[in-house]
Parts: C-alpha cells; structure tokens; sequence
C-alpha cells in the first residue's frame, strides 16, 4: 500500500515537472524575441550569447520535459531540469539581490517583472527543484 | 551520476540543439544568431523575421532631440500608455498610446498631416513601441517618420525639460 502511495506521488512529480517544461517552452518557442528581452533583461549574460541561448533553451527544456514523461533517458532529462531550476533559481535570486528589475515599460511587453512576482517565481522554481531532487534519488540507475 | 546518465545528457542535447536551430531558420517569428543589445546602437532587439525595429529611422543622439523638441521642428509623439504621459514627457509631446492605435487613428489622422514630419518615442531603448507606432503610420503613407531610440528615460536621465500633467 505504502508502495503504492510512493508510485503514485512520483508519477505526480513527473508529470508536473514534465508539463512544467513543456508549457515554459512553448511560449519562448513561439516568441523567441520576447524570450530574448526577457534575457537581455536578467543582464547577466554577454550580449552575443542572448539569442543563441534563447533559441536553444525552450528545445532543451521541451526534450527534458517529454523525455522525463515517456521514460527515455528520464534520470539524464531529471538532471537537466534540477540544472535548469538551479540556474533559474540563482538567477532570479542574484537579481532580487542587488535590486536589479527590469521594466522596459512597453506595452508590447508582456512579461514585466516586479519584485513579488520575482519572489513567486523564485518560490515556485524551489518546489519544483525539491521534488526534482526527490524524484532523482528515487528514480534508478539501472 | 553514472555514466548512462551523462550519455543521455549528450544524446538530449545532441537532438534538442539542432532541432532548435532547424526551428529557428524554418520558423517565421525566428531570430537573428546574434542580436542588436548595444544600446549606443539605438533600440535593442533579438532581429526578428518580424520585427518591425528600423535603425535607419531611429535617431540616436538626445542633444539632436532637444535641438528638434526646442525648435519645434517636429511633432512629436509619446506612444506609452497614458499615465507614464502625465506623470511626465517632452515638451508638447502628444500623446496617442500605440495600445489605444486603432481607437485613436481618426484622431490622429485629424491632427496630423501627412506631410508632417514626426518624431515618435517610447519608454527606453528596451522598448519598440515608438517603431511599431511608426510602422504602423509608415502603412498610412505618413513619409518623414523618425523615432527617438533613447526614450522617455535617455531625455529624463540627460535632465532636460519635461511637461507633466497635473491630475
């Protein structure tokens, strides 16, 4: 019974993170523009990196998330996305750090960052890491 | 990690990253492989297969725009949303939001000539709205069309005149 419990809270974890980032690639896939600002606006990165990681990072996160779904290479997909969660958590948390936001003040730009959603996102990525790492542990390496 | 772990890393990347440069070419909202973020080159943007963002209109020096604003040589419009307007713009800068563009177009088109030259800014040099606004008018055969890529916060930050609206 126990075992059964267990099964089904992990097949939860999968399925959330796996949705997760598909979901999170979709629109950078469809905007990489937008993703691109969204980028710049972390300034952390050189600028000649920008549009190469705003290309290739949705295709990372969507393999990871449908590669961790259907069981393929799912301990390899679970270790791409705790890094992602890593990365985005250290990002969002140096920002809020030294108080850098970044509002363009466009209309065209949906995605405006304030402090508190800043806070949420940083809330929600640790969840999703904690059981990241869970679900990593209790996965096998066979 | 095991050793099947890194191999599937590989394998992982090795088909996301050429799907997504594939994706990339194919794609009709697909970006430059290196983009336009100097902000001493005027708006910064991803170059976009849409992007409406014209360098060639943009005029990149604050000094020239307080020469144009002081000797009224253009008219001037502030594309942003209406209370960034009254908390503070240039002086006579009209307002016409680019999120109120279709409502206002009879306005505009009432108040501006189309021989006009106009000068269209935005918030800053992140924003594309003033090229998007000057796109849009560039489609209603409006021909001297010119956009402040610095924005409202290049012109505030240079501490020159700004207009507010008491509310």
């Amino acid at each position: 019974m126990k075992n059964n419990y267990l099964g089904i809270i992990l097949f939860v974890i999968k399925l959330t993170l796996g949705i997760t980032f598909i979901y999170a690639s979709y629109h950078k896939i469809a905007d990489p523009a937008q993703f691109a600002k969204i980028i710049y606006g972390y300034a952390i990165f050189p600028e000649l990196s920008i549009n190469i990681l705003a290309i290739t990072i949705p295709f990372v996160e969507l393999i990871a998330g449908f590669s961790l779904i259907l069981g393929v290479f799912p301990r390899s997909a679970l270790l791409i996305i705790n890094g992602f969660l890593l990365i985005f958590i250290l990002m969002i948390g140096f920002n809020l750090l030294r108080g850098h936001e970044f509002d363009c003040g466009c209309f065209v730009f949906s995605n405006r960052p304030h402090a508190l959603s800043n806070i949420y996102l940083l809330i929600r990525d640790f969840l999703l890491l904690i059981s990241g790492i869970y679900l990593l542990k209790k996965t096998t390496a066979s | 990690m095991t050793q099947k772990d890194i191999k599937g890393i590989l394998f992982l990347f090795l088909f996301a990253l050429p799907t997504a440069f594939f994706f990339n070419w194919f794609s009709p909202f697909g970006i430059a492989l290196v983009g336009q973020w100097e902000i001493s080159k005027g708006t910064v943007n991803a170059i976009s297969k849409t992007d409406s963002v014209n360098s060639l209109i943009e005029i990149n020096n604050p000094e020239i725009i307080k020469q144009i604003v002081q000797k009224k040589e253009k008219i001037i419009i502030d594309v942003r949303s209406r209370d960034y307007y009254d908390q503070g713009h240039l002086p006579s800068a009209l307002s016409f939001p680019l999120i109120d563009f279709d409502d206002y177009i009879h306005q505009l088109l009432n108040s501006i000539n189309r021989q006009s030259a106009i000068l269209v800014y935005c918030a800053s040099f992140e924003c594309t709205d003033s090229h998007i606004f000057a796109d849009r008018l560039k489609d209603l055969n409006f021909n001297d069309v010119k956009v402040f890529s610095g924005g409202f916060r290049q012109w505030q930050e240079m501490g020159f005149e700004i207009e507010k609206n008491e509310k």
